[in-house]
């Protein structure tokens, strides 16, 4: 699962990703990072039944974990199911079903906001 | 065997009448045969839904108390082509916002007046006797309009090319968004459901030809601008009455980085008069094909990474180079079916008549590009031929007095037989003396990504690329990266110049 990690001024002092992965030994996969000196944030992929070990060894004051769940959200009226996001997002977000009608899994997305950007009906959007 | 169209719209007006979608036309054939099918079946509806930027609407206003001759005018802020008669106009799909930009154009002014929403008109004339207002400011809706014909001077392509991205950016095209290295295909059309592949000869489809246009019932006008059966591409003009659409059939849409386009919901009946026209409808996605061209390359004729049907676009993933890439449409496919299945019901309820076309389309037509009388210029007859250049190995310092004897502001950095390895230019070198650094190596501070030309590209290409790097000057070099000469922006500027003044 995803995981959506914010840090404040306090958090960005320590390693505390590197911390809590040695604490827990659970890998993660690092998906986006934005990090500068006063704050920042990283999204992460964690085995989904590892992860309550890995937000438990996350915990600290300045750092807050949230499990991304519905990272694009997709207006259906807007939508014309042209299916140009599929082949755009390459995180496999967006896929058909048999009638021709898109499906939108959000968990695999990794925010990088592409899809909303190039949606011609304007139907997607990221939610942070 | 053979039917006339008196005997189709008989039993379409008594409810015998047999209509089918493209869709499932080619098992009924491969079932019935030809003959069997001809007997069995009287129609085939035909139906797509994609972007068709060729688009737009003409609207006449009715005169004002003051009467004007509105000779420039806006709907929303998107202006329309004004130099019709006093009181009319033309807005085009394409036709972006003076405020908004992309995110609203003639499209949108179209698809908000369908959906019954009022819009601002702001027109302007000179003032004559007959006319003597100069200007006018009013809110109008649909059913205020005395007429809102739409007319699309090229719609409902036979086949289009899909496309990709060879090139080593990212583009932004009116075929969407297209990653660097051919990472994703994108094709437009609904393939074999699609009207014109059911009709290549255009046996049926002519002038006059009733069809189903953005939910109204319309009618071809004619050939499409464009208009290339000949090498596949068919096009049509189309018209119908835009007080009778609806917005699930009429959609604005923004591509971003390229311009506001509309997606049309155009619908075509096939009556099945022959075997002829039956074997031609009993079309399948396996026989339609087309190629995918690289629009990395931005030219006229782009070239083709290679051929594919549309059974293989529409299964998800093509390869190239023996690797999967995976493909989207950005025609609606969902919404074509629907555009079939309405049109089919139309006919069986007996609201949908068939009808002779009154002038035949060309059906071998070739479209020419334009015949260009100016010539081409190239990179090589702009570009400067003496230049200096640099070692790697020299430092700061001898790089910054060769930059003041050549007088110019760039460097490129060589190594053996002058092959191009980097640049420095004379903020780097400033940059360099002002952190103390006038000792170190040209090869430590030089950038090594350099953006390039080649001598037989047109000069607006490479104009192109200085500008979206925002530098000013490119080196020259050819196919092995020897340099050949420096292009910068000075020698452009006088161009542009120079066509300005001509
Ligand atoms: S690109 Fe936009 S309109 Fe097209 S299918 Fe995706 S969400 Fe829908
Ligand atoms: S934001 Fe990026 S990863 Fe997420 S769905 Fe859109 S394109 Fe895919």
């Amino acid at each position: 699962m995803k995981l959506m990690v914010t840090f404040d001024r306090e958090g960005v002092l320590e390693a505390n990703i590197a911390n809590a992965i040695l604490k827990s030994g659970v890998p993660v996969n690092v998906e986006r990072a934005q990090i500068d000196g006063d704050d920042g944030w990283t999204l992460l992929d964690v085995a989904d039944d590892k992860a309550e070990k890995f937000i438990a060894a996350l915990r600290h004051p300045g750092v807050t974990v949230r499990i991304q769940k519905d990272a694009v959200s997709h207006n259906i009226t807007e939508c014309v199911d042209c299916g140009l996001c599929i082949s755009i997002c390459q995180k496999q977000v967006f896929s058909f079903n048999d009638s021709w009608q898109l499906q939108v899994n959000s968990e695999r997305c990794v925010l990088c906001g592409r899809c909303v950007m190039y949606c011609p009906q304007r139907a997607l959007t990221l939610q942070q | 065997m053979y039917k006339s169209i008196d005997d189709i719209n008989e039993r379409i007006r008594d409810g015998s009448v047999r209509v089918v979608t493209a869709e499932e036309m080619p098992d009924i054939v491969d079932e019935l045969g030809v003959s069997g099918a001809l007997r069995e079946v009287d129609v085939v509806t035909t139906g797509t839904f994609g972007a068709m930027c060729s688009s737009g609407a003409f609207l006449n206003f009715g005169h004002s108390e003051i009467p004007i001759r509105m000779e420039k005018m806006w709907l929303n802020g998107v202006e329309a082509y004004g130099g019709i008669a006093s009181v009319d106009c033309y807005i085009g799909a394409t036709q972006e916002s003076t405020t908004k930009g992309i995110e609203y154009g003639g499209a949108h002014v179209i698809e908000d007046l369908i959906a019954g929403k009022a819009v601002e008109l702001q027109a302007r004339g000179k003032g004559t006797d007959c006319y003597p207002r100069q200007s006018i400011t009013n809110e109008f809706t649909l059913a205020d309009l005395n007429q809102a014909v739409m007319l699309n001077p090229r719609n409902s392509y036979q086949c289009y090319n899909a496309a990709t991205n060879m090139g080593g950016r990212p583009i932004k095209t009116y075929m969407g968004y297209l990653l660097p290295g051919h990472r994703n295909i994108t094709y437009s059309g609904a393939g074999a459901l699609s009207p014109l592949p059911n009709d290549p000869t255009f046996s049926v489809i002519g002038s006059g030809t009733p069809i189903f246009l953005g939910g109204a019932n319309g009618t071809v006008v004619g050939e499409g601008t464009q208009h290339s059966p000949g090498a596949g591409f068919g096009t049509l003009m189309t018209t119908g009455d835009m007080k009778e659409m609806s917005p699930e059939y009429i959609r604005a849409a923004s591509m971003t980085g390229y311009g506001v386009t509309m997606y049309v919901g155009v619908g075509i009946p096939i009556p099945l008069l022959n075997e002829e026209i039956v074997k031609h409808t009993a079309v399948r996605d396996e026989d339609i094909v087309t190629s995918i061209v690289d629009y990395g390359t931005p030219m006229r004729d782009r070239p083709v990474v290679r051929k594919v049907t549309y059974k293989e676009l529409k299964s998800g993933s093509v390869e190239i180079d023996g690797e999967e890439i995976k493909t989207s449409p950005l025609s609606s496919y969902k919404k074509a079916r629907e555009v079939a299945n309405e049109l089919k019901a139309r006919v069986e309820n007996g609201s949908f008549l068939m009808a002779c076309a009154t002038r035949e389309i060309n059906a071998v037509k070739k479209n020419r590009p334009m015949s260009e009388h100016g010539v081409v210029r190239r990179v090589s007859e702009m570009m400067t031929s003496t230049f200096v250049t640099i070692t790697g190995e020299k430092n700061v310092k001898e790089a910054a007095t060769l930059l003041l004897k050549g007088n110019t502001n760039h460097l490129p950095v060589i190594a053996a037989e002058n092959r191009l390895i980097g640049i420095v230019t004379t903020y780097d070198i400033s940059k360099a003396f002002a952190r103390d650094e006038e000792d170190k190596c040209v090869s430590d501070i030089m950038t090594r990504n350099v953006i390039t030309a080649l001598p037989d590209e047109p000069v607006d290409l490479a104009a192109r690329r200085l500008q979206q790097h925002n530098i000013g000057a490119l080196v020259v070099v050819d196919p092995a990266k020897k340099v050949l000469g420096m292009l910068n922006s000075y020698a452009l500027g006088d161009l542009v110049g120079e066509r300005w003044h001509q």
